[in-house]
């Protein structure tokens, strides 16, 4: 009568757990079908719309075409050489962006004067399209790098210190009075409490600020003459090589499909979905 | 020397529709080893004095002396568990445990070997690696109680700490309390609306008035342990209390208009 089942017997568990892994597998894959059918018909209807010649070839190249470009491209190294420079231009000046967007936005979240001051001024740069500052980047840093970089920055920065802000703003007011009572003050108050409660929403401005700098980077490599994803871009339109335009394009997006997929989204399953109990 | 002393303390809140005095002019003594329950009706300002006493407010007026030192902040002597746990989502059920003595600068292997004792002794050391949105309501509280035992601190403040909790889990979580409060001897304060649960665990019980509030009435507690919360002596015991309060909680809802 006093019996407590703790458990239930493993036999039943792993049971259990054998049909959940084959009912996730066939979503999985489910899944999978689904997008191989939607870009197999959007190739289909794109192809379609070359063969019944609604548009010149010139305006607008077939597939065929468009793999010929990227094939031509992978195999004399121009494409990867591009992605290269270009990720490269990305990450320092998103890393410089992550640098110092996160703890300005934790100290505005925190700091009331400073977000009267510096917050309305971030919230003023937001406004603004980064390739605006290229022309006075490149009197001050001249016409290489450091400009497109600092426009990189320029471009992630408001994103990041502006989520990280309404972060610190939106978190409970327990966690900060938790900390107060079992001795957390200060700095550690920044590095062991805010900064992790805030994780969720630094990694959405991280996200965001993510696809800024892509915009960015590319509006700069688009002005400047160089190597890179954008300057290529800039050598389809001159040659009026819309194939090359049409591939770098896809690349584009593939690249920052691949970061969503396995850098953010993991991210987040790790630091957030499974310690806050959210799904994805 | 008392443990705790509450010296006319005042405080006063900026609503939206003007200045609310939350608490009368408060005076408290509370000695070492006692288990204070205070009880009142709502917004009388019992949590206000215990955040007085935690450090988390200071007061208009009148001051708070904890281990004979005036309190001006929070501490590690003075720890404070929530009616909502405010465990930390982004830590482990151990890792919160061990974030107090973390602060305290504590080594890791004795952080970890401190934290694991107190998580057995409140029967969760299957559930040092969960992660907090795992464990149910009751778990949690037990949880919180583990972290703010972790610092090992003199006094030990409850506001409201089993509130939302239903019954069932609330009864165990008396009898765990109490068996911890007899093996330590810790001060204990403890804010609640309910009674029972007051006299229950308390060795005195303090009434407060309605708002502003203030000290009504102090009620010694001398049933012998453990008790149980349906225990004769303390139903009648609690039923007194409960009259004295209930004229308290009328003038509450009579000012807030709920009664018309």
């Amino acid at each position: 009568m006093s019996t407590v089942v703790h458990q239930a017997p493993s036999a039943v568990l792993s049971a259990i757990a054998q049909t959940k892994a084959r009912k996730d597998r066939l979503e999985r894959w489910r899944i999978y079908a689904m997008r191989l059918a939607f870009f197999a018909s959007l190739f289909g209807l794109w192809q379609a719309l070359v063969w019944l010649e609604v548009w010149d070839e010139m305006i607008f190249p077939s597939l065929p075409q468009v793999t010929e470009t990227l094939w031509l491209g992978m195999s004399d190294k121009s494409l990867p050489a591009a992605i290269a420079i270009s990720l490269q231009r990305l990450l320092i000046g998103y890393g410089l962006a992550l640098c110092i967007g996160i703890p300005l936005g934790l100290l505005l979240g925190r700091v009331r004067w400073l977000n009267e001051t510096v917050g309305m001024l971030a919230m003023g740069l937001q406004a603004l399209p980064s390739i605006c500052w290229l022309p006075l980047a490149v009197l001050w840093f001249g016409l290489g790098e450091s400009a497109m970089i600092f426009v990189v920055v320029m471009g992630a920065l408001m994103a990041l210190t502006l989520a990280t802000r309404d972060g610190v703003k939106n978190m409970p007011p327990l966690y900060m009075r938790a900390a107060h009572v079992l001795g957390a003050s200060g700095w550690r108050l920044y590095v062991h409490v805010m900064l992790p409660a805030t994780l969720p929403a630094i990694l959405t401005g991280a996200k965001l600020g993510w696809s800024f700098a892509w915009r960015s980077l590319m509006a700069a490599e688009l002005l400047l003459v160089g190597v890179g994803l954008g300057s290529l871009l800039e050598r389809g339109r001159e040659l009026h090589d819309m194939s090359l335009v049409v591939a770098v394009m896809m690349v584009i997006m593939f690249v920052g499909l691949m970061t969503d997929r396995w850098l953010f989204s993991r991210l987040e399953q790790r630091l957030v979905h499974r310690r806050w109990g959210t799904s994805a | 020397m008392p443990k705790v002393e509450i010296n006319g303390v005042s405080q006063v809140f900026w609503s939206n529709s003007g200045a609310v005095q939350a608490l009368a002019e408060t005076s408290l003594s509370i000695d070492e080893g006692e288990f204070v329950c205070i009880v009142g009706p709502s917004g009388c300002g019992k949590s206000t004095l215990l955040n007085l006493v935690a450090g988390l407010a200071k007061p208009d007026t009148g001051r708070v002396i904890a281990n004979g030192k005036p309190v001006t902040g929070p501490g590690p002597d003075r720890v404070v568990m929530f009616q909502e746990s405010g465990l930390f989502p982004w830590l482990n059920v151990l890792q919160n445990v061990m974030f107090g003595l973390k602060m305290a600068g504590v080594p890791e292997p004795e952080r970890r070997e401190r934290a694991e004792k107190l998580l057995n002794m409140v029967h969760l050391s299957r559930f040092t690696q969960a992660w907090v949105h795992e464990l149910s309501g009751g778990m949690k509280q037990r949880v919180a109680l583990a972290r703010a035992l972790a610092p090992n601190p003199d006094i030990l403040l409850m506001d409201e700490p089993f509130a939302a909790l239903d019954a069932q889990t609330r009864d165990m979580l008396h009898d765990e309390l109490e068996g911890l409060w007899a093996s330590t001897r810790k001060t204990v304060i403890f804010v609640t609306h309910n009674v029972r649960e007051a006299v229950r665990l308390g060795t005195r019980v303090i009434v407060m008035t309605a708002r502003p509030g203030q000290v009504k009435n102090t009620y010694e507690i001398d049933l012998p342990r453990p008790r149980h919360i349906e225990d004769i002596g303390l139903v009648k015991i609690a039923a007194t209390i409960r009259d004295d309060l209930r004229s308290e909680v009328l003038q509450t809802t009579h000012e807030e208009g709920i009664d018309r």
